[in-house]
C-alpha cells in the first residue's frame, strides 16, 4: 500500500510532487472564492465600493423577505423536477434502444442524440429563440394551428415548458450516454441466467436490469440536479427570464439582484443559500441513490 | 553598451519632453505642475499636450490604452474610428466590447475586480454616476467643456465624464408610408396632442393600414424608454425628473395620482388599440418591428435615434423620410412635451483614475480632444459611429434622417433635455410591470400600485 513512500519525509515529498499543484489551483479558484463570497454576505458591498462595512445578518434577513426571490425558488424546483425526471426519462429510453435493440444506425443516432450537448447553452437558447418565436409561429398561422400561432415565449406557462423542452433537448443525449455504458457494463451471465430462470419483458427490467443500473442512475440525477439548478445559459437567452420575469429562474435572480439591482451583499446571500440547498439535496441523492446498489 | 543607449534614450525622452513643454504657452507654470501632477496621475499632464494641434504626433505616441464600448451597435465602427487615432496620433488603441446580454456595469466592475480596468469605458450615465467619484479621473478642467457645458454630467459639483453622445427618443414616423397611406401631404408638426395622434391612427386604419404602430416589448423599451416619460416630462429637466422620483420614494407623490403617469398610460392605451402587433404584444420582435416601418405595414414606431441601424438594415435609405413627433401626453397643444421631443447625452466616456499610467491617462484625453477638435475625430463621430455628438463646436451633418432630425429640433429648441437617472433596476422591473400592462395581464391601477411599490421599496 505504501508504494509512494515509507517514510513520513517521502509521503510529504510524493504529495508535494503530485498532489501541491491540483491543491493549490483549487484552493486559490474554489476555496478562497467561496469563502470570500461567504464573508461579502455580512457586508454592504455593492460590487463595486472601495469600502465594506459589515452589516451582521441583514443579508439573510434581506433574503428571507425577498418574495421574488422565492418565487424564483419555487419555479426553479419545478423546473429541477421536470428536467430531471423527462431527462434521465428520454436518457434511458435512448440508451434501452441504441444498446442493442436497434441494429441499423445505432452509432448514428447516438451521434445525434448526444450533439445538442456539444452546443453552448448560450447558442442553443438564441437557436430556440428562433425556433420558438418565428418558425413555429410561422408554421402555425400557416397551418391554422393555434398552438403555434402565437409566440410560446409570450406566455408564462408555455415559455416555461419551452425552458423545460430545451434542456431535455440538450440534456438527454449526455445521460443517454452514461446509461449506455451502463447497460454494457450488464454481465451477460445474469441476463442469460435470468431469462433462464423465467424472467422476461418488463419482470426482467424490474428486478434485474433496474437494480443492477443504479449506479448510473445515481451519476446521470446527481449530474442532472446540479445542472437544473444552477442552470443560466438557456435561461438568459431562451427567455432572457420574459414574459415579465416570469421565467426567471433562481440563478438569474441571483444575478440580477447581486449585478442588475447592484445589492450585492443580498445576492450573494442568495447564492449561498443556493449553494445549501443544492449541496443538500444533490448529496442526499446521492446518499440515498448509493444505499440501493446491489452487486451482480 | 546597452546601459549607455538606455541612458541616451532616458536623456533625449527628457528633452523632448521638456522641449514640448516650453514649446507650448504658459510652459513656466506648467512645467513644475506636470512632472508633480504625473507623478500622482492627475490631468495637468494631459493639459499641456492639449494645447499642441492633437493630430501631430504627440509624445504619447507608443502608449497603449483600452476603451470599453457598451455600445453595441458602433463596436466596428468605433474599431476603425480607433484605427485612424492610432494611425494619426501614434497611440495604440483598443476597443473592448461588451457581449451580447452583459450588462456594461457587470462587465466594468469585474474588471475593476480583476485589476485590468479599460482605460477609459464608455457607459451609461447610471453607471457613470455610480463609479465616478471612486474610479472617474476629474475631467472639470478640460478644454472641450466649453462646447457642451450644458450637456455634462456633474457629480458632486465636478465632471466626470465626457458626454459621448447626444440620444433622442419619441414617436418614429415614415412618412412615406403615411403620404403612400393618406394619399396627402403629411406634416409632422400637426401631431401635437393626443387627440390630434389618435386621429391619425385612425385615418390610417379607415385608409387601410389596420394597425399603424408597432410596439417593441423589449423591457428597455417599455421600461426606461416609454414609462421614463413620467419622470422626464415633469418639467423637462433632470432635476425635475429627480424631483418627482424622491417624491414618488417618499410616498408624498402615488403614482396613480401623478398627472403624467395617466398622460402617459392614455397615450399607451391609443398606441395598445392601433399596436401591429397586437395579436401577440410580447411576440414582437425587435428586428421585425423595424422592417414593418420600413415596408409601410406600419407609420408610426415609439422608440430613439438609436433604432436607426435597425431601420436601415430592415431597407431603408439615408435618403428616406424618417422623423420624430412628440411622445404624445394629453392634449394641450403648448405643452412642452407635444411641441418637443427629449434628447439628451446618454453614453458618456469616463476616464480611469485608478489602475492606469499617467501616460495613459494622458492618452486617453487627448482621444477625446481628438475627438472633439480634429477633424478625423468630428467627422469619425458623426458619419462612422453615426452618432448626434454633444459638443456644439462639431458642425458636422449627420448621416442618418433621425438624428438629422434632433440637430434640427436641437437648434429650433424643440427638445427638452432632461434624462431621468434612476436605480439600476429600474427598466428591468418596471419594464416587466409594463410588459403584463401591455400583455392584459394588469390594468392602470394594478400597473401603478405596483410601481409604487417599486419605489417605496427604494426608500
Amino acid at each position: 500500500m505504501n508504494s509512494l513512500g515509507r517514510t513520513t519525509g517521502d509521503k510529504i515529498k510524493s504529495f508535494l510532487m503530485f498532489a501541491l499543484p491540483g491543491t493549490f489551483v483549487f484552493v486559490c479558484v474554489v476555496i478562497i472564492p467561496f469563502l470570500y463570497g461567504f464573508y461579502l454576505t455580512f457586508t454592504d458591498w455593492n460590487g463595486v465600493a472601495a469600502v465594506k462595512n459589515l452589516v451582521g445578518f441583514d443579508n439573510y434577513r434581506a433574503l428571507a423577505q425577498d418574495k421574488e426571490f422565492w418565487k424564483s425558488m419555487g419555479l426553479t424546483l419545478k423546473y429541477v423536477v421536470l428536467s430531471v425526471l423527462l431527462v434521465n426519462a428520454f436518457g434511458f429510453l435512448f440508451a434501452y434502444f441504441l444498446s442493442g435493440r436497434i441494429k441499423k444506425g445505432q452509432n448514428l443516432f447516438r451521434a445525434g442524440f448526444f450533439t445538442p450537448n456539444l452546443i453552448g447553452g448560450v447558442v442553443l437558447g438564441f437557436i430556440w429563440q428562433f425556433v420558438f418565436s418565428q418558425l413555429l409561429v410561422k408554421f402555425g398561422k400557416s397551418l391554422g394551428i393555434a398552438l403555434f400561432s402565437k409566440s410560446w415565449l409570450s406566455d408564462p406557462t408555455k415559455a416555461f415548458w419551452a425552458l423545460v423542452i430545451v434542456t431535455v433537448w440538450q440534456l438527454s443525449g449526455y445521460m443517454m450516454l452514461i446509461y449506455i455504458a451502463g447497460f454494457t457494463g450488464l454481465s451477460e451471465d445474469v441476463l442469460e441466467a435470468a431469462s433462464i430462470d423465467g424472467a422476461h419483458g418488463w419482470s426482467k427490467m424490474r428486478h434485474i436490469v433496474l437494480p443492477l443500473m443504479v449506479p448510473s442512475f445515481v451519476i446521470c440525477i446527481f449530474l442532472t440536479l446540479s445542472r437544473a439548478f444552477m442552470v443560466y445559459d438557456i435561461n438568459l437567452t431562451l427567455t432572457g427570464g420574459e414574459p415579465y420575469g416570469s421565467t426567471r429562474l433562481v440563478a438569474m435572480h441571483v444575478y440580477e439582484k447581486a449585478f442588475t439591482a447592484r445589492q450585492y451583499g443580498i445576492g450573494q446571500a442568495e447564492a449561498v443559500f443556493l449553494f445549501f440547498v443544492v449541496a443538500v439535496i444533490s448529496g442526499l441523492q446521492v446518499y440515498i441513490g448509493k444505499k440501493q446498489e446491489v452487486e451482480a | 553598451m546597452k546601459k549607455s543607449i538606455n541612458r541616451l534614450a532616458a536623456l533625449l525622452m527628457t528633452a523632448a519632453c521638456v522641449s514640448s513643454l516650453v514649446a507650448c504657452g504658459g510652459s513656466t507654470k506648467t512645467e513644475t505642475a506636470t512632472t508633480a501632477a504625473a507623478a500622482e496621475g492627475t490631468t495637468a499632464a494631459a493639459e499641456s499636450k492639449e494645447a499642441v494641434a492633437p493630430t501631430e504626433k504627440s509624445d504619447l505616441a507608443g502608449q497603449s490604452i483600452t476603451i470599453l464600448n457598451s455600445k453595441g451597435e458602433i463596436q466596428t465602427a468605433l474599431e476603425e474610428l480607433a484605427a485612424t487615432f492610432t494611425e494619426e496620433t501614434g497611440i495604440e488603441l483598443e476597443v473592448l466590447s461588451c457581449g451580447t446580454g452583459e450588462v456594461p456595469y457587470t462587465k466594468v466592475t469585474s474588471m475593476y475586480s480583476s485589476g485590468t480596468a479599460p482605460t477609459m469605458s464608455i457607459l451609461d450615465t447610471t453607471d457613470v454616476i455610480a463609479l465616478a467619484t471612486e474610479y472617474g479621473l476629474d475631467l472639470s478642467d478640460q478644454d472641450w467643456i466649453q462646447y457642451c457645458d450644458s450637456m455634462t454630467t456633474k457629480v458632486d459639483g465636478k465632471v466626470y465624464s465626457f458626454p459621448f453622445c447626444v440620444e433622442g427618443r419619441g414617436i418614429i414616423y415614415s412618412k412615406k408610408a403615411i403620404e403612400d397611406a393618406l394619399g396627402k401631404e403629411f406634416d409632422p408638426a400637426s401631431i401635437n396632442s393626443l387627440d390630434s395622434f389618435k386621429a391619425i391612427c385612425e385615418e390610417l386604419r379607415a385608409a387601410g393600414m389596420e394597425n399603424p404602430v408597432v410596439l417593441s416589448k423589449e423591457d428597455w423599451s417599455l421600461g426606461a424608454h416609454q414609462l421614463g416619460y413620467i419622470y422626464d416630462t415633469n418639467d423637462g429637466t433632470t432635476a425635475g425628473a429627480d424631483k418627482i422620483m424622491a417624491a414618488l420614494k417618499d410616498g408624498s407623490q402615488k403614482v396613480e395620482d401623478y398627472d403624467r403617469f395617466n398622460q402617459f398610460m392614455d397615450t399607451m392605451d391609443v398606441i395598445l388599440e392601433y399596436n401591429y402587433n397586437k395579436e401577440d404584444p410580447l411576440g414582437a420582435i425587435y428586428d421585425e418591428d423595424a422592417m414593418h416601418l420600413v415596408d409601410g405595414d406600419a407609420a408610426f414606431w415609439p422608440n430613439g435615434n438609436w433604432a436607426w441601424p435597425n431601420i436601415e438594415t430592415a431597407g431603408a435609405t439615408t435618403d428616406d423620410e424618417f422623423g420624430f413627433i412628440s411622445f404624445v401626453l394629453g392634449n394641450d397643444t403648448a405643452d412642452f412635451a407635444n411641441t418637443s421631443m427629449q434628447a439628451s447625452p446618454t453614453k458618456q466616456l469616463m476616464v480611469d483614475a485608478k489602475q492606469s499610467t499617467p501616460e495613459q491617462q494622458a492618452a486617453a484625453l487627448e482621444f477625446i480632444n481628438w475627438l472633439v477638435n480634429s477633424e478625423s475625430g468630428q467627422k469619425g463621430l458623426v458619419e462612422k459611429l453615426q452618432i448626434i455628438p454633444a459638443c456644439s463646436n462639431n458642425t458636422v451633418a449627420p448621416l442618418d434622417p433621425l438624428s438629422r432630425d434632433i440637430v434640427a429640433k436641437m437648434a429650433d429648441g424643440h427638445t427638452y433635455s432632461s434624462s431621468f437617472v434612476a436605480p439600476s433596476d429600474h427598466w428591468s422591473v418596471v419594464g416587466a410591470i409594463m410588459q403584463k400592462y401591455v400583455a392584459g395581464e394588469t390594468d392602470r391601477a394594478g400597473a401603478a400600485s405596483e410601481i409604487d411599490a417599486y419605489w417605496q421599496k427604494q426608500a
